[in-house]
């Protein structure tokens, strides 16, 4: 009996030990990390967009966030699109617009959401300001964020986000798609996929299968196992001229992608998250714009 | 027991008498399964080294407080703490290293080599010792990793450190896990050969 209490106690303390000093490094180091993060999203979103290096985006491109939530309340479900505002004199912190759209794809209510641009980037002022906009008794929780990019008032692309099962845990990806929904380009944000196997999915040979393909394509896509022709790879890996390349994106772009050598399971799960994400992106965008359309709301982009 | 080696000594017994990979035959899982390239066998060995050296100096510290009953679950405590701390250093300070290095941090916490040295040496020896023969298992994991990641990406993907050296693909089967058995197999017999051979050789004069 005493063994057990002996046990007990210092089996707890080694543990409060260990974890205060994991949470001590966590504090120490997560700011750190969070503006990691923003750095590296910020220079995957403009490397997506084709500025990659030295090219700086020009001074006409804008990026519009859009955040989504899922609205609950009353026995009933609603999607609210948060978007910049816009219209006639535009300037800075001119708050944004929440559009409430049922399941239907009706428009319940828009309204206007004062948040100066600084706060939207934090998800808990954001929040707060939606719950305030849809008032109370409606239960509200975000669901995704998405930009997208004009370039002189024209949509040139969006970039979604999103994340799917991978082969041990969740990949984190990031997608550039052109206003009709054809791949622009792949990035693997985070993944824990075994070193040498899965973890190639985050390779250039991997990531560029994917560029080009157009939306028809994607929704049937799968996984061939067979190796990449030797060809094909080179062009992957942008060893050949661009019109080489643009060659092979244009005869492969209604193919399936490659399997990785010992990696199906990772494979078919980028070509199917990829596909997921930009199918369900698709339709919202959908939704939303005819909405915007029909009811005149004038939003940034 | 007192350790009377020095620590040159102890560092090559690490790499050498006792090599984690081709003597111990321990952490197999990693050893078959990540070294497809040198540079991977690298960034696993430099991860486990820092790993193997902080653990072993922190048990070498509380060696007196662990209860004997509870030490391995102290021994894991103690190593998915230090993982957990160098993974968030790591990615606070040193991004572009952690963007190669992270998902090798991740997978150290079950590693059997780390485990095993906590319990035959540092346990028992001062913060010193425990300090160079951590460095020297360290090492000779990192050696093992890349000698069999060597073997393994001018087989398999005919190059070198990610340099196509031979132009073409010899055997896409050394790319695949279960070649990793048989190279680290044909590794451990030819560093036994070797030790055979001078012992005979001694053995003569």
């Amino acid at each position: 009996m005493k063994d057990i209490i002996t046990i007990v106690v210092r089996l707890t303390v080694s543990c409060l030990l260990a974890a205060s000093v994991m949470g001590i490094f966590f504090i120490l180091t997560s700011n750190a990390k969070k503006h990691n993060e923003h750095v590296k999203e910020q220079q995957v979103m403009f490397e997506l967009l084709g500025y990659k290096g030295e090219a700086k985006p020009p001074a006409s491109l804008g990026l519009h966030e859009v955040y989504r939530y899922v609205i609950t309340g009353n026995d009933k479900q609603s999607i609210g699109f948060l978007a910049p505002k816009g219209g006639e004199g535009h300037g800075e912190g001119e708050g944004f617009l929440l559009v409430n759209i049922d399941l239907n794809g009706q428009l319940i209510k828009a309204d206007p959401v004062t948040l100066s641009e600084k706060d939207a980037i934090e998800a808990e002022p954001r929040k707060k300001a939606v719950e305030q906009a849809v008032g109370p008794g409606y239960e509200v929780k975000f669901a995704d964020q998405t930009i997208i990019v004009t370039d002189n008032g024209k949509r040139i692309a969006y970039l979604v986000g999103g994340k799917f099962q991978g082969f041990k845990t969740f990949v984190h990806v990031m997608l550039a798609v052109d206003p009709n929904f054809t791949i622009l380009g792949l990035e693997v944000l985070e993944h824990e996929e075994d070193p040498g196997l899965g973890a190639e999915i985050d390779q250039d040979y991997f990531k560029n299968q994917f560029k080009g393909k157009p939306f028809e394509a994607l929704k049937a896509i799968g996984v061939v196992k067979a190796p990449i022709p030797p060809e094909y790879l080179e062009a992957l890996n942008g060893k050949v001229g661009e019109e080489e390349i643009l060659k092979f994106r244009e005869q492969y772009k209604d193919k399936d992608v490659y399997a990785l050598t010992g990696a199906t399971i990772s494979t078919k799960a980028v070509a199917d998250g990829v596909k997921g994400i930009v199918t369900k992106f698709a339709y919202r965008m959908a939704v939303l714009d005819k909405v915007l359309k029909e009811q005149q709301l004038a939003v940034s982009f | 027991m007192a350790n009377d080696k020095t620590s040159m000594q102890l560092i090559a017994r690490g790499i050498l008498a006792e090599n984690p990979i081709f003597k111990l035959a321990l952490s197999m899982c990693p050893a078959v399964g990540i070294s497809t390239t040198v540079m991977n066998g690298f960034m696993l060995g430099v991860a486990v080294l820092f790993v193997q050296v902080f653990s072993s100096m922190t048990i070498s510290i509380f060696k007196n407080v662990i209860h004997p009953r509870i030490r391995i679950p102290t021994y894991t405590l103690t190593i998915a703490t230090w993982v957990t701390v160098i993974d968030l250093v790591l990615a606070a300070y040193l991004p572009d290293a952690y963007a190669k290095m992270g998902i090798f941090v991740k997978i150290i916490v079950a590693f059997a080599i780390i485990t095993m040295r906590l319990e035959m040496f540092a346990c028992k020896e001062t913060v010193k010792d425990s300090f160079w023969d951590a460095l020297g298992m360290g090492l000779g994991f990192m050696v093992g990793m890349m000698v069999i990641g060597f073997v393994r990406e001018l087989l398999g993907s005919g190059a070198v450190m990610g340099y196509d050296v031979l132009g073409f693909k010899p055997l896409l089967f050394f790319i695949l896990p279960s070649a990793g058995f048989f190279v680290v197999g044909l590794m451990m017999g030819f560093f036994n050969w070797i030790e055979l051979y001078y012992k005979r050789k001694k053995g003569v004069k």
